[in-house]
C-alpha cells in the first residue's frame, strides 16, 4: 500500500475527533470520545448493536449536532467553516447510509447523477457514461441502472447507494454496513472493490461494519465503540491477541473469529 | 491544530496533455498532467484534438502522468480504444496504483457505453395512456367494490367473534375524524349558512319576498348544505390522512409483515377507520346543519332586522323535519365511500415516496367526486320517492 501522501502535502489524519459528547435528550450516547482515523486508510467500527455507530456517523458528517469536543474532517473544523468551504469539503466525502438513502422518485442512473448535477458542470453525455460506469464498477447489471429504488433487493440499493457515493471519487467514503444483507460472495467482492478503490485512488474509507470477513480481508485497523466510547483501536490482528475489553474478547476470540483470524 | 495545508496543494491542477513521439517507425503517445473530474473537459478535448490530427499510436506512455481517477481513467480507455491507438496498443510504464485502476476499469467500461433500453415511440405511448385512462373509472369501479366485500367480510367476522374489533384504534380514529373537525366543520357551516340567507334574502327582497329566504335556507342546509360541506371537509382531512397512514406502512413493508404475522390489515386497519367515519359523518352533518341555521339567525338579524324567536317560528312552520332526515340519510354512505376510497388508495401504494404522494391526491379528489355523485343519485331517488 502507497503511504497516504496527496501531491507532496502528507495529510496524517483524514478525521480527528476529541473529547466529543453527545446526548439525545437525558441519555448519554457518547462521553468524552477520540478517534483519529488516518488518511489513506481503511478503518472498522465495531461495536453491539445501539452503541451509537451511526450516530457517530451522522455526527462526524455534521448532521447531528453535539454538546462539547471538536470533529475535524479533512484538517478543518465542520462546524466553524462557511456555506462555500462545507461544500468544498462535502465534494470529497461520499456517504452510503445504512439503507442506502437512495431518491425514491429517481432512477439508479439518476441518483448516481446527482452529487455531478451539483458540482460539476459536465454534458449529460458524459455523466451517463460516467454514472453507468459507476454502476457497473459496483458489480450492478446494465438493466439496473433505469430501475426505480422500490425496484431493487435491499443488497442492489446498496450497490446503487456505493455508486452514488463514489460519484465524485471522494477521498472520503463513510460506509453504514455497506457488507449487510449481501450474499457472502456478494460480500467479498464489495470488499475486493472498496480496497482497489482505496489502493488506486488513495481513498480513506471509514465502515462501520459486523462483518468479521471484511474486517480481516480489508481492514487496516478496527475501532471498538461500547461503554460511550472508543474502547480499543488497532489493527484485528493485535485486537485478537489482547482484546483488553469484554465485548472486543468475545467478538474477535470466539470461535468464528479465531477461524477467520487464523484463514488470513 | 497544526495541519498542514493542503487544498492550495491539491486545487491547484495541471492540465492534462498528450504529445506524440516518433522513434523508428512507432509512435509513442506520451501523456501528462491529472486526468481527474475537475479537468475531464480539457482531457476529452486533449483526446478528441490528438484523434483529429495524429495518425495511431502504438503505444500509450502514462508514466509521466501525475494524478488519475475513475472518470480520467475512462477518457484513457476510450482513448486506447479509439482511433487514435493501434489495435494492439496498450499502456506502458504505468505505475502500479495506476495499472490497477485502469484495469478495473477497462472491466466495467463496455457498460458505460451501454445505450438506454429502447423505449415505446411517442405516438404508441400517448395511445397507452388514453387508453388506460378510459378504462381506469371501470377498473376503479370494480376494485372498489371488491373492497367493499372484503371489508364487509372483515366485518362480518368481527360481528361473530366480538373480541377481535380494535377498539382503541377505532375510538382513536373517532377522535382524530370526528372531533378534531368539529371547529373547521362549525366556522365553514356557519359562513356559508350566512352567506346564503344573506344572498337570497337580497335577491327575493325585489318580490318583497324576504322572509321566503328562511324556508330556503332551512331546506337547503337540511337537504343538501350540511351533508355535502361536512363530507368534503372529511373527504379532505381523512381520506388523504388514511392513505397517508397506511400508505406509509406499505412501503415499509409493514403490511406484508403484518398479513405473515397472521393480522388482516383489512380488520385491524380498514374496519376501524371506516367504522369510526360511520359513527363521526353523521354527527358531523347534524353539526354543520345547526351551525348553517345559526349563521343564517345571524344574518337575518343583521339583515333583515328578524329576531332569532321569529326566525326559529318561521323555521318550525315551514321546514318539515324529513328534511332533517334526508340529509342524515346520505352521510354513513357518504362516510363509507369516504373510508373506502382513502384505505384504498392507501394500500394501492408501490415502493416509492412519490407514490404516497400520487395517491394522496388521488384519494381526495376521487373521495370528493363520489360524494358529490352519491349525493346527486340520492337526490333524484329521493325526490322521485317522494320525499
Ligand atoms: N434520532 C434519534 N433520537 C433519539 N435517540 C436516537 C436517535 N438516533 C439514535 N438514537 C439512539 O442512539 C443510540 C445509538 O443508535 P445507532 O447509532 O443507530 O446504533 P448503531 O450502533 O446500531 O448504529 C440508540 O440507543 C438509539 O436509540
Ligand atoms: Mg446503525
Amino acid at each position: 500500500m502507497t503511504a497516504p501522501q496527496l501531491n507532496g502535502a502528507p495529510l496524517e489524519y483524514a478525521i480527528r475527533i476529541r473529547g466529543l459528547t453527545k446526548h439525545f435528550g437525558t441519555q448519554l450516547i457518547f462521553e468524552n470520545l477520540s478517534l483519529d482515523v488516518h488518511a489513506g486508510e481503511i478503518l472498522a467500527i465495531a461495536g453491539g448493536s445501539g452503541t451509537g455507530k451511526s450516530v457517530l456517523l451522522r455526527t462526524i458528517l455534521g448532521l447531528l449536532p453535539f454538546e462539547a469536543g471538536s470533529v475535524e474532517i479533512l484538517g478543518s473544523d465542520f462546524a466553524s467553516l462557511s456555506k462555500t468551504e462545507r461544500v468544498k469539503i462535502e465534494r470529497q466525502v461520499g456517504v452510503l447510509f445504512q439503507d442506502g438513502a437512495l431518491f425514491s422518485s429517481l432512477t439508479v442512473l439518476q441518483n448516481v447523477q446527482v452529487p455531478m448535477r451539483e458540482h460539476l458542470n459536465l454534458p449529460q453525455k458524459t455523466m451517463d457514461a460516467l454514472a453507468l460506469l459507476k454502476i457497473a464498477m459496483v458489480g450492478l447489471p446494465p438493466n439496473a441502472a433505469y430501475k426505480y429504488p422500490s425496484e431493487l433487493s435491499g443488497g442492489m440499493r446498496k450497490r446503487a447507494g456505493l455508486a452514488r457515493a463514489l460519484a465524485l471519487d471522494p477521498r472520503i467514503v463513510f460506509l453504514d454496513e455497506p457488507t449487510s444483507g449481501l450474499d457472502p460472495i456478494g460480500a467479498a467482492a464489495f470488499d475486493r472493490l472498496i480496497q482497489s478503490l482505496q489502493r488506486t485512488l488513495g481513498l480513506t474509507v471509514y465502515m462501520i461494519t459486523h462483518d468479521l470477513d471484511s474486517i480481516f480481508a480489508v481492514c487496516d485497523r478496527v475501532a471498538v465503540l461500547a461503554d460511550k466510547h472508543v474502547v480499543r483501536e488497532g489493527a484485528p490482528m493485535d485486537l485478537v491477541r489482547d482484546p483488553g475489553h469484554p465485548w472486543v474478547r468475545e467478538y474477535f476470540c470466539g470461535e468464528r473469529g479465531r477461524q477467520i483470524a487464523k484463514a488470513s | 491544530m497544526g495541519m498542514p495545508d493542503n487544498d492550495a496543494v491539491l486545487d491547484r491542477i495541471i492540465e492534462p496533455a498528450l504529445r506524440s513521439a516518433e522513434e523508428r517507425g512507432t509512435r509513442r503517445l506520451i501523456v501528462s498532467g491529472d486526468w481527474t473530474l475537475a479537468a475531464l473537459g480539457d482531457a476529452q478535448a486533449a483526446v478528441d484534438d490528438f484523434e483529429a490530427s495524429h495518425g495511431p499510436a502504438h503505444e500509450i506512455d502514462i508514466g509521466d502522468m501525475r494524478r488519475l481517477d475513475t472518470a480520467g481513467a475512462l477518457t484513457l480507455i476510450g482513448l486506447r480504444d479509439g482511433k487514435a491507438a493501434a489495435k494492439t496498443a496498450d499502456f506502458s510504464r504505468a505505475r502500479p496504483e495506476h495499472r490497477i485502476l485502469l484495469d478495473e476499469i477497462a472491466r466495467a467500461a463496455p457498460a458505460a457505453y451501454e445505450p438506454p433500453p429502447p423505449r415505446a415511440g411517442a405516438a404508441v405511448e400517448i395511445l397507452r395512456r388514453f387508453l388506460s385512462a378510459a378504462t381506469s373509472i371501470g377498473r376503479d369501479a370494480i376494485r372498489l367494490t371488491m373492497f367493499l366485500g372484503e371489508t364487509t367480510a372483515a366485518l362480518a367476522r368481527v360481528v361473530v367473534h366480538p373480541g377481535r374489533f380494535r377498539i382503541k384504534a377505532f375510538t382513536h380514529q373517532l377522535q382524530q375524524t370526528g372531533l378534531s373537525a368539529v371547529p373547521i366543520i362549525a366556522l365553514v357551516s356557519f359562513l356559508i349558512g350566512g352567506v346564503v340567507m344573506q344572498q337570497s334574502a337580497f335577491q327575493l327582497q325585489k318580490f318583497g319576498a324576504e322572509t321566503m329566504s328562511i324556508d330556503m335556507l332551512g331546506i337547503l342546509a337540511l337537504r343538501e348544505l350540511g351533508v355535502i360541506l361536512a363530507a368534503v371537509m372529511v373527504a379532505g382531512r381523512s381520506a388523504s390522512a388514511f392513505t397517508a397512514q397506511i400508505g406509509t406502512m406499505k412501503m415499509r413493508e409493514e403490511i406484508d409483515a403484518m398479513r405473515t404475522l397472521g393480522i388482516d390489515p383489512i380488520e385491524t386497519l380498514v374496519l376501524p377507520r371506516v367504522l369510526a367515519l360511520i359513527i363521526a359523518l353523521p354527527l358531523l352533518v347534524f353539526l354543520a346543519d345547526m351551525m348553517a341555521l345559526a349563521g343564517g339567525a345571524v344574518m337575518a338579524k343583521l339583515y333583515l332586522s328578524l329576531d332569532t324567536d321569529m326566525y326559529l317560528q318561521r323555521l318550525n312552520s315551514s321546514v318539515q323535519a324529513k328534511h332533517l332526515y334526508v340529509g342524515l340519510i346520505k352521510a354513513p354512505f357518504a362516510a363509507l365511500v369516504i373510508g373506502l376510497v382513502g384505505c384504498l388508495e392507501g394500500l394501492s401504494v408501490q415502493g416509492s415516496a412519490e407514490s404516497v404522494g400520487t395517491q394522496v391526491t388521488t384519494a381526495v379528489v376521487k373521495a370528493i367526486f363520489l360524494v358529490l355523485v352519491l349525493d346527486a343519485v340520492f337526490a333524484i331517488f329521493l325526490s322521485a320517492a317522494g320525499f
